[in-house]
């Protein structure tokens, strides 16, 4: 009997040190029983959890045990290089409800955006009027594009030494062998430190281990449909833009990994969270069609179009 | 192959300038000729004038052998104008270099001196106020910087030297060898004025040390920099200005001067945040920057200065973060050039691709309080990611002028789900002209949820050239 207290103990010992060294809270799984005082050791500076911004949607808090933490680092990886519209989707949304929890206490956030240059060839780069229309605003953000990995991984430590940014994305493709978990690490305790969030994006990248306080991996989703002014699901046409997520590591260790992707959406001009919406069926427009007759249908095989007949004279250019 | 100049022994040996090489073989057994490297002169010219900044920020080029250096108010400096010549010909001949100098009161005097008169004691260099005309008299009029032409013409007349011109009656003089002559004695005897143009723009502002042991630890010049901005601040200050653009010019033992600019992205008026500037230099710079020997002399100069509104600090909240976001862009602008941080801004154009531009991020803050260009309420939403290229793509549509059903990006097949379109967006003929094809812009989902902006450029039936489909950006 006592010397299985003893092993609980040290095993305890251990998984409090791992805790610490992860800088998050102890989970309540972790021993059966046994309510775990907070604070203790833990409230040396750096160490102490960060708190978390809950997103409102809450399958996602409850696999981010509380929601987005405040400073730390996590990552968003793709499998598929092709997915970055939804990987990328989810970065800046993370950002603009950032700026919006920031709204009002009369900080003004700035943004980061560390692109790779690969990525931007492969998925093309990040487009302004896009960007604005996503929810964020373009005064306070900040676009690099550096040559080699090393120069963007100086420009992410030196941004978040600044303490300068509420949020930095790095955007890397694939798991280079020069961001290993030393260097993850590294940016993890800095952005702890400076009280900044960093968000790797990984882009086309398989599972790695780092330093991040939680990894998701996003995948596209199929869209709902526009929502009307008087709640009314608009049929035929493209919602909000949505992604699906899979928790792959979590603080919370008995989430980790599940099994099944959580979809929800953003809803960009009022930079919230949600999730997808199917409860009423969509309907037809209700204004009606915007040519009303009848419509003649879309003949099968109709002939080809009619050729250019003979040489075609530059009357536009001679009058 | 002809002689384009020659050193002493070959002058010695008989030798001329313009001569054949095949000639001059002939007279001289031991011929050593290179190839003459106009450019190569320019540059080492060039060095030199920047090396010669020591002693004056006016220095100007003059032809392919001469430098004028405008020594006004700098002489007291190295012990008045006996010890500056001495001081600068001395330092040259060191470097290797047969050097001949005059300080007069006007460009064509020294020049005439410098060339004209042979190498002599010290005082025989300086031509006093005085003095112009009776030093200017014994030199030939070659020594006037005339045109060969007029030299010629001059001779032919009997007039060997600058003191028979200025004894003879001027307008016979000008109506005979026009007006030439008269405007080089003028100016060399000061009746007529005559500026010189510097190399470089003289700085508002600088400090100057001069080290007796000379230094060569990136520390130690980093040292010297923070010690020489806070030469500059009770200057600064007193004209109520900050710093924009710094330039620290390191000169080194053996003549080669380098120049060192540092930005910031606003008026800066702080002895560290100068320093740290250099410092982020310095790390791009490694290898550039040979210190060799060690620099004796540096300078620290301000190019571009803006006033500076002084901030009443305010108590309630820190300003940290404005501070902090200059801060972080001068340190990666210093590191990695002005062009690694951008702000994207929208422009004026219903053109995807014209729409937005990225600007480098020290204009995009000094811009932020111009109004912003907003974008029309009133347009489809735009995707966040976008091609550069548009990437063309096969696509199947139902209705030739319809979405497309299925199409096939980069080897893959995707089928499209959901459509809404089409966007058309016509061409600015303005700038491309009026024969540029329409596009028709579909925002489409797949079956696995990603969504595309593809477009179809060109209209059947309306437009000359068959229509062909392209991936231009991603949606989230």
């Amino acid at each position: 009997m006592a010397k299985e207290a003893l092993a609980r103990e040290r095993l305890f010992a251990l998984r409090e040190t791992i805790a610490r060294m992860e800088g998050r809270p102890l989970s309540p799984l972790d021993d059966a029983g046994t309510p775990l005082a907070p604070g203790g050791q833990e409230e040396a500076a750096g160490t102490r959890p960060p708190e978390r911004l809950p997103l409102g949607v809450p399958l996602v808090d409850e696999a981010l045990s509380g929601g987005l933490p405040a400073a730390g680092m996590a990552e968003i990886r793709t499998a598929e290089l092709r997915d970055a519209g939804a990987s990328t989707g989810l970065a800046l949304s993370l950002c603009a409800f950032l700026a919006r929890q920031a709204e009002g206490t009369g900080a003004d956030p700035a943004f980061l955006f560390i692109g790779e240059r690969k990525v931007a060839l492969e998925a093309g780069e990040p487009f302004a009027p896009g960007l604005a229309d996503h929810g964020l605003g373009l005064r306070r953000l900040f676009h690099a594009a550096p040559r080699r990995l090393e120069e963007a991984l100086w420009l992410a430590e030196a941004a978040l030494s600044s303490r300068a940014f509420r949020a930095v994305v790095l955007e890397i493709a694939g798991n280079p062998r020069r961001f290993g978990l030393g260097e993850s690490r590294r940016l993890s305790l800095r952005a702890r430190h400076a009280g900044s969030l960093l968000l790797l994006l990984r882009q086309g990248g398989g599972e790695e281990a780092g330093s991040t306080l939680f990894r998701l991996e996003a995948s596209p989703s199929r869209s709902g449909h526009y929502r009307l002014p008087d709640g009314r699901m608009l049929g035929g046409t493209i919602g909000a833009p949505g992604f699906a997520v899979r928790v792959e590591k979590a603080s919370h260790p008995a989430l980790s990994s599940l099994p099944q992707a959580i979809a929800f959406e953003w809803i960009a001009h009022e930079r919230l969270f949600a999730l997808p919406d199917a409860s009423l069926p969509p309907v037809r427009n209700p204004a009606g069609p915007a040519h009303p007759g009848a419509r003649l249908p879309a003949p099968a095989d109709r002939p080809d179009r009619a050729q250019a007949l003979g040489a075609v004279l530059a009357f536009s250019r001679a009058s | 192959m002809r002689l384009m100049a020659l050193d002493r022994k070959a002058l010695e040996a008989g030798l001329k300038p313009g001569q054949g090489l095949a000639e001059a073989r002939a007279m001289c057994l031991g011929l050593d000729a290179v190839p003459a490297d106009p450019q190569a002169d320019r540059q080492f010219l060039a060095a030199l004038a920047d090396w010669c900044s020591r002693y004056t920020p006016l220095v100007a080029r003059d032809g392919m052998d001469g430098l004028f250096l405008d020594i006004t108010g700098c002489s007291h400096l190295f012990g008045g104008e006996e010890g500056l010549i001495a001081d600068a010909l001395s330092r040259l001949s060191a470097m290797g270099l047969e050097v001949e100098g005059a300080i007069a009161d006007t460009p064509g005097l020294a020049w005439a001196v410098a060339r004209f008169t042979p190498a002599a004691a010290p005082q025989a260099r300086i031509v006093p106020t005085g003095e112009r005309a009776e030093r200017l008299a014994p030199l030939p009029v070659q020594a006037l910087r005339l045109d060969p032409l007029v030299v010629e013409g001059l001779t032919k007349a009997g007039l060997r030297l600058a003191g028979d011109l200025l004894a003879l009656p001027r307008a016979p003089l000008a109506r005979r060898f026009g007006p030439m002559p008269l405007l080089r004695l003028d100016q060399a005897t000061g009746r007529e004025d005559e500026p010189i143009s510097p190399r470089l723009p003289v700085a508002g502002l600088s400090c100057e040390r001069r080290l007796a042991e000379p230094v060569t630890r990136e520390e130690d010049i980093l040292f010297l920099a923070g010690e020489l901005a806070r030469g500059l601040l009770p200057m600064l200050e007193q004209r109520g200005l900050g710093g924009r653009l710094f330039e620290l010019s390191l000169f080194r033992v053996d003549g080669a001067v380098f120049h060192v600019h540092a930005g910031s992205s606003r008026p800066l008026r702080d002895a560290r945040r100068i320093e740290a500037l250099f410092a982020g230099r310095f790390a791009a710079l490694q290898e550039d920057l040979d210190a060799g020997y060690g620099f004796e002399t540096a300078r620290l100069s301000v190019s571009h200065a803006e006033p500076l509104e002084s901030r009443q600090m305010d108590l309630g909240r820190p300003a940290e973060t404005a501070d902090s976001l200059a801060d972080f862009i001068d340190q990666a602008s210093a590191r990695f050039g002005p062009d690694c941080l951008k702000m994207p801004v929208l422009l004026e154009s219903h053109l995807p691709e014209r729409a937005s531009a990225l600007v480098p991020a020290r204009e995009g803050l000094a811009a932020e309080a111009g109004p912003p260009a907003s974008a029309s309420p009133f347009r489809p939403v735009r995707p966040i990611r976008l091609f550069r290229y548009p990437e063309p793509v096969e696509a199947v549509a139902e209705v030739p002028d319809g979405p497309p059903v299925q199409f096939r990006w980069r080897r893959a097949v995707h089928r499209v789900v959901k459509a809404e379109g089409p966007e058309r967006i016509g061409a600015e003929w303005w700038i491309d002209g009026e024969e540029a094809p329409t596009r028709d812009y579909y925002r489409i989902e797949d079956e696995d949820g990603r969504r595309y902006w593809l477009y179809r450029q060109g209209l059947y039936d309306r437009e000359p050239a068959q229509p062909r489909w392209f991936m231009h950006g991603l949606f989230a």
